[in-house]
């Protein structure tokens, strides 16, 4: 799974958000917000980690277990494929 | 070739009809300031409002007025740190209050319940599109000649001390709201730009704005009561607490 091209991670004023820029504007004109978490692994699907990889990472990063930590991946990644912010 | 002053910004503009030039007329300039930039408003630009969404149904010499007004916010965008916010201004003794709000939701309304409730006190700043700029660490808003139907502005600026968003509700309140909550609203009140580094530049005034001002909601419905509410809270009890 990758972030299409002309989606940028924005912190503005205390929230993390999504938006398109560009010929991305044409196919979507709204605002996703993320958590800290989310933008956590947004940053890591920039860099073309894969869900396994962003499983561990979040291990790492926060004080969670495997299966909550898959469990939080797999929604994000929803999250994402739902607004149509990936490939 | 008319030269105006609008948010402090001197520019020539190259129009094709009266009406915009009509709507200006209270901002034309004749200081010794040299223009910034010249607007120069051809039949493709209008065309690009016209194919924007509702365009169609709006006149040529209308859509120019649009076309000049989206030209003056991406200079002062790209170049002066301002930005569009679509609110109704209105200063109470010098200082501004914005409200904000969808079209249709009572922004107007409140203004007026506030100009029938404080009189000469209130300067109606713009009622529809003013420009907000950033200089030397505060916020100032700026009349312009985009008013909204009920042709209310003024050619000044004044400082910001509040902004408002503004919902319908039985009972009146008002309360503070985060910076998280008026970034949502304050994004479908501008103008979003496409380019990286335009979004970046309003990204920054929002960032400084919605840290600096206070932000509140009020839930109300169309009385006396509503204004008396949101003064009470944005102004007096502001000043109490300095």
């Amino acid at each position: 799974m990758k972030i299409k091209d002309g989606f940028v991670l924005r912190e503005v004023a205390g929230s993390f958000i999504v938006v398109a820029v560009g010929d991305a504007v044409k196919e979507f004109n709204g605002i996703v917000n993320l958590n800290e978490t989310g933008a956590f692994l947004w940053k890591m699907l920039e860099k073309g980690a894969t869900k396994e990889q962003l499983i561990k990472a979040l291990l790492g990063e926060y004080d969670v277990d495997e299966p909550t930590a898959e469990k939080d991946v797999s929604a994000f990644m929803e999250k994402l494929q739902e607004a149509k912010l990936v490939k | 070739m008319p030269r105006y002053k609008i948010a402090d910004v001197v520019f020539d503009a190259e129009l094709i009809y009266g009406y915009t030039a009509k709507l200006c007329e209270k901002y034309l300039y004749s200081g010794g300031d040299k223009p910034e930039f010249t607007a120069v408003i051809t039949q493709k630009d209008i065309d690009a409002e016209k194919a924007l969404d509702g365009g169609e149904k709006f006149p040529d010499y209308y859509l120019e007025s649009l076309a000049l007004f989206r030209k003056l916010c991406d200079y002062v965008l790209s170049f002066r740190q301002g930005i569009i916010f679509h609110s109704s201004a209105v200063a109470v003794d010098g200082k501004a209050y914005l409200f904000t709000a969808p079209s249709g939701t009572g922004k107007s309304t409140h203004a007026r319940l506030w100009r029938e409730m404080l009189g000469n006190r209130v300067v109606m700043i713009n009622d529809d599109k003013p420009i907000i700029r950033f200089i030397d660490g505060d916020f100032y808003v700026y009349g312009t000649p985009w008013n909204g139907k009920h042709r209310l502005d003024t050619n000044a600026r004044a400082k910001i001390a509040a902004i408002c968003e503004i919902r319908r509700g039985k009972v009146n309140k008002i309360y503070k709201i985060s910076p998280q909550e008026m970034l949502m609203v304050v994004m479908n009140q501008t103008i979003r730009p496409t380019e990286t580094e335009k979004l970046d530049n309003l990204f920054f005034i929002l960032d400084k704005l919605l840290s600096c001002v206070p932000l509140y909601r009020l839930e109300c419905d169309i009385s006396e009561e509503a204004a008396k509410t949101s003064y009470a809270e944005m102004v007096e009890n502001a000043e109490i607490k300095g």
